[in-house]
């Protein structure tokens, strides 16, 4: 019993962890239908980034997010600008696809630049916390983990008071829904793409600090944007409420997989949910758009 | 104030308006009348910039249009109510009032706003908080009304709003423009495939054709007329 309880608050944290990474593709794909699966690169770049501010600058990775996010955000912008923002005249087929395209090149890209620069080594930030678990009746619970489903939940939450509470957070919310109606209500479609579109970047930087303090290595961006995606079709493409659930629902999965099977598997049964979601219910189990 | 002139527009290599020209004066209320495919909706987008004219030019109170962006139009003082009434669908009946006042000048009054759209729509206060899907056919159409009057426009543009809606809900809707035109002296541009609901409600009414202007006059004279008599009132 202790070990299953064991197992399934490991997979529930990691599941939180899940539901950050989905985050910003999520919010990129629902509002202007371009699917970025470089996402689990950019969190890989900024955990790299978190690496080196701690190994260089002693910056501790909890507070490097104030730093990376509006890094990623700036970096979100400057490609929307170079490359993203010629598709938006597609229709939205078209532009899932010409995304997909270019997106994947930059998933080759980046993990190929970081192994440039931080050769394919298995990298971690050992900081004065890590491995510190607290102990509630026998099950343990690391700081770590606890820290990215505090993370995790302060950032949706805010993402969600933003999209509902502000005129610039319904704006995008809007031309999720239109793109010409909203162009009517004198919504600048443009400029409000190019700022969510930032804003997807920028939600790579908080996962990519807690990623930076598990192992680490170039390849996992393959690995992240599974994990995205799987939890994208979970919580239905485009909904922002339903990541959280969906990531933690993922976790749990995983969790009962290692418990049933043994740890070698875990990946696997994300995959296999994956698949079964994809023949049942191709809208995702939340979602109702086709 | 609206002066369309000598605009054609093109979808790709496919002409769809030729030589149009027509205008709507303060405070009158203007009907477009057409059979289906005619350019009527084709003429709303011009003039609210989703398409741009290959020649000729659109002025709104003096400025000309068809140079400025899209998004931008909307501060000129009019405001579109599309077909198919393109609701923020999985928004709630709130928001969707408040993206319609989402420019500058209209947030600052949006409590009065709304009370005056509660007053004309009392039906919208009660569903204030359900998703604007959610609505009957007859109160998404007052809400997309109402959304298009948030922006606080001295021109409303409404596009078909017959479609799809029973006779009578139809009525009464056009009932609370007549209203609105009246206490609010606000210009109105209606598009219709009705024709004779347009004419009667319509002080002047312009005919549009394959793309071009083919007849315009007073609502009841063109009622009257053997033309429109012939052509869309099956009489004659």
């Amino acid at each position: 019993m202790l070990h299953f309880a064991q197992i399934f608050s490991y997979g529930l944290l990691s599941g939180a962890l899940y539901g950050l990474v989905a985050l910003g593709l999520s919010l990129v794909f629902g509002v202007m239908n371009y699917l970025v699966i470089a996402h689990g690169a950019l969190i890989m770049m900024a955990a790299y980034m978190t690496f080196w501010a701690f190994f260089y600058l002693k910056i501790d990775p909890f507070l490097f997010i104030l730093l990376v996010t509006p890094a990623f955000f700036v970096i979100g912008w400057v490609l929307f600008k170079v490359l993203y923002q010629s598709l938006m005249k597609f229709s939205e087929g078209e532009k899932i696809k010409n995304s997909l395209l270019i997106s994947f090149g930059l998933l080759l890209i980046f993990p190929n630049m970081a192994i440039l620069f931080w050769t394919a080594d298995e990298r971690a930030v050992a900081t004065g916390y890590t491995g510190k678990v607290f102990d509630v009746f026998g099950v343990r619970l690391p700081y770590i983990g606890l820290g990215g489903v505090a993370l995790a939940i302060i950032v949706i939450i805010a993402l969600h008071l933003f999209l509902t509470r502000t005129y610039f957070g319904k704006a995008i919310r809007a031309v999720s829904q239109d793109h010409e109606a909203a162009t009517l209500m004198g919504i600048n479609v443009n400029r409000v793409c190019l700022v969510a579109f930032s804003m997807g970047f920028a939600l790579a930087g908080i996962p990519g600090v807690i990623t930076s303090l598990h192992a680490f290595n170039p390849a996992i961006s393959f690995d992240l944007t599974n994990k995205a995606l799987i939890v994208l079709i979970l919580a239905g493409f485009g909904s922002i409420k339903g990541v959280l659930i969906g990531g933690l629902l993922l976790g749990a999965i995983e969790a009962a997989g290692v418990y049933i099977v043994g740890t070698p598997y875990r990946e696997v049964f994300g995959l296999i949910l994956f698949v079964l979601i994809l023949m049942f219910r191709p809208q995702g189990l939340a979602g109702k758009k086709a | 104030m609206l002066e369309v002139e000598n605009v054609d527009v093109y979808y790709g290599d496919v002409q769809a308006l030729w030589n149009v020209s027509f205008r709507v004066e303060g405070e009158e209320i203007v009907a477009l009348v057409g059979s289906n495919g005619a350019g009527k909706t084709t003429v709303l987008k011009t003039i609210t910039g989703l398409l741009r004219p290959r020649n000729g030019n659109v002025r709104i109170y003096g400025v000309r249009s068809d140079t400025i962006p899209a998004h931008k139009i909307v501060d000129l003082g009019v405001s579109l109510v599309p077909e198919g009434r393109r609701l923020f669908r999985d928004m709630m009946v709130l928001e969707n009032l408040e993206i319609g006042g989402y420019i500058g000048r209209a947030r600052n009054v949006k409590n009065e706003n709304l009370r005056w759209i509660f007053e004309i729509f009392p039906v919208l206060e009660n569903r204030l908080r359900q998703l604007a899907g959610t609505l009957s056919g007859g109160e998404q159409q007052m809400l997309a009304i109402a959304r298009g009057l948030m922006s606080e426009p001295k021109m409303l543009l409404v596009d078909e709003l017959s479609l799809g809606l029973a006779p009578l809900i139809v009525k009464n809707i056009y009932k609370i423009l007549k209203e609105i035109n009246t206490s609010r002296k606000m210009t109105i541009l209606v598009v219709e495939q009705n024709v004779r609901l347009a004419l009667e409600i319509g002080d002047r009414a312009y005919i549009l054709e394959n793309g071009r202007i083919s007849g315009e006059g007073r609502g009841i004279d063109l009622l009257n007329s053997e033309q429109v008599k012939k052509a869309y009132l099956a009489m004659g």
